[in-house]
């Protein structure tokens, strides 16, 4: 049997208490499996513990009890190994701030023991697939934001990794550089079978990108599943709006059919939840077009990773509220 | 396998002696701290032998404590910046993220410090040669080399010191560095012999490495050491503080990854 990618067990972390302030249990217990290759994404309020659990994968921060393996290696007594196999970007990373974009990835060459004339290749390589090579000379302070995450990006396939951990990699960018990032991440995760684990508040980039997701919520992992899985885990109701002229009637008449609630209407529109919209939708036609009303427009809006994101975060343990 | 191995430590060491000598490129403010500072300390120092009208053994006796101590500055400087740098910057987890050791990273720093201080070292000794009739290559390259030695292995631990401050501390630890050349100002016998401090400070004098390094270096010129050897109880010494140096170092490391300042300082 293939060993995961990175498989841990129990994961607690507790940060001591400073100042005025008192301790935080940050991790309550966490269990994780990535498949090698995989595309993973970890959701979660602010302060749900993705950056915290980010950290203690890629070995800058320890753990205070569980155990695991990322790459094979153990998470508590091979950090050294596991530090030649991972990478990490985070959003709003820094680096020295007088060194250009060249000399960054050369210095971070060095301190990943690549020889000179490799350095230099795989420099070039990440420059020209980042689109940094007109700024190859610039000091990092003289970047743009999404040029600085381009660098952190490239500084961290530097050595090739395994295992590239991204803690909001797109974070405050604009559109069109988040786009180019998502496409090259995509590119080169297609290329290599690197496997990702990626933080995001940008539903849209988790749902393109993972091919699992898992949801932290103060400390613990709620959920864990592929996009679609998760949308039907929490009891999502597709909602129909219909509009058009002489509905005044259509929120009696659909009112009966089984599996719709929450309706409401005036005699222009009329919105309801539906428990399947394969089966209400024909049933809703057939009581609304008798009644001499005329359809103009249907729509069908269907749950997003947002709004399980938003369900997720609000819900308490015991809690398995029907949203919409 | 071995050669490899060797050739990746090798780079590893290497990519923290780039990073110190393209910060010394590019910031003239360092130069400043490597050339500047030292030569304007030597000036006055020696100026001032001048003013008293000194004997020239005495003259020898000051201008090797100013420019030892020059040494020990310049020395552990390059070993603070190296974290200090990053600290300041925001890109420690950055760096502390890839497979280097405090080895690498000690040694690539200390190897630019001993090159900075080697230079200043040079340009000192010409100056107090040309203006104030001392030569420090009279006693031989040997002692020279051996005196040598003891400085920049005393100024590696006052870096190593730093750098466990700053794990801890953050940005705030080169106040600690500025504090530790102090207190070898004070006690080390820079402007005046150990003998002349109150019996409590003599005590202390005798804890640092410094101290027997000027001890026996002057010995040379004509004013004998307390101790027999002076030169082994300093290289003892230094060891020793090198070794507990580098264990502060490795558990202020193993702190801030435990407790999360290591992140914080990356905020």
């Amino acid at each position: 049997m293939i060993q995961p990618a990175i498989e841990i067990h129990g994961i607690h972390k507790i940060y001591p208490a400073t100042g005025g302030n008192p301790a935080t249990h940050a991790l309550k217990g966490i269990d994780l499996t990535v498949d090698h290759g995989m595309i993973f994404c970890i959701l979660g309020p602010n302060g749900a513990g993705k950056t915290t659990l980010i950290s203690i994968l890629s070995g800058l921060l320890y753990p205070d009890a569980g155990t695991g393996y990322v790459g094979g290696f153990d998470l508590l007594r091979d950090r050294r190994r596991i530090r030649w196999i991972v990478n990490l970007a985070s959003g709003q990373a820094n680096f020295t701030d007088n060194f250009t974009v060249e000399e960054t990835l050369t210095y971070f060459g060095m301190l990943y023991g690549l020889p000179k004339a490799d350095r230099k290749k795989k420099a070039d390589e990440l420059m020209g697939f980042f689109e940094l090579g007109s700024h190859r000379r610039i000091p990092f302070n003289q970047l743009s934001t999404g040029l600085k995450q381009r660098l952190a990006l490239a500084k961290s396939l530097i050595n090739d990794p395994k295992i590239l951990f991204l803690d909001e990699p797109t974070v405050g960018l604009d559109p069109r550089v988040s786009l180019l990032i998502r496409s090259r991440l995509q590119e080169w995760h297609q290329k290599r079978g690197t496997t990702i684990i990626l933080t995001t508040h940008q539903m849209d980039e988790a749902e393109q990108l993972s091919d699992r997701i898992a949801f932290l919520r103060d400390g613990q992992c709620v959920r864990i599943g592929g996009a679609e899985e998760l949308k039907r885990s929490i009891q999502f109701h597709e909602r129909i709006t219909i509009r058009g002229r002489g509905l005044e009637r259509a929120p009696e008449l659909i009112g009966r059919i089984p599996g719709v609630s929450d309706i409401r209407g005036d005699r222009n529109q009329v919105m309801c939840r539906v428990d399947s919209r394969q089966k209400c939708l024909n049933s809703i036609l057939e009581a609304v077009l008798p009644s001499g009303a005329i359809i103009e427009h249907i729509d069908i809006t269907r749950p997003t990773l947002g709004d399980v994101f938003v369900a997720l975060a609000n819900q308490s343990d015991t809690d398995q509220r029907v949203l919409f | 396998m071995y050669l490899l191995h060797l050739q990746t430590n090798l780079i590893q060491i290497n990519a923290f002696f780039f990073k110190i000598w393209l910060i010394t490129r590019k910031r003239v403010f360092h130069i400043f701290e490597i050339l500047f500072w030292p030569a304007i300390g030597l000036i006055s120092v020696g100026l001032l032998t001048r003013f008293l009208d000194l004997e020239p053994n005495m003259v020898s006796f000051i201008l090797i404590g100013v420019i030892a101590l020059s040494i020990v500055q310049i020395g552990q400087l390059d070993i603070s910046y190296i974290i200090l740098y990053s600290v300041w910057n925001k890109s420690l987890k950055q760096e502390l993220a890839a497979p280097i050791t405090i080895f690498h990273l000690i040694t690539g720093a200390w190897m630019m410090g001993v090159i900075h201080s080697l230079v200043v070292f040079c340009l000192l000794s010409l100056f107090s040669f040309y203006a104030f009739g001392f030569r420090f290559l009279d006693q031989g390259l040997v002692p020279l080399a051996l005196f040598y030695s003891g400085l920049a292995l005393t100024s590696a631990v006052v870096g190593i010191i730093v750098c466990a401050l700053a794990f801890r501390f953050g940005g705030r630890a080169h106040v600690g560095a500025t504090s530790i050349v102090s207190i070898m100002i004070l006690l080390s016998g820079i402007y005046y012999p150990v003998r002349v401090l109150p019996q409590p400070l003599k005590a202390l004098s005798a804890c640092i490495p410094l101290t027997y390094f000027l001890e026996y270096f002057r010995s040379l010129v004509g004013f004998p050491a307390s101790i027999e050897n002076p030169l082994a109880a300093g290289y003892s010494l230094v060891a020793i503080y090198l070794i507990l140096a580098t264990g502060a170092m490795l558990y202020a490391i193993h702190y801030s990854k435990k407790s999360g300042i290591l992140l914080k300082m990356s905020e």
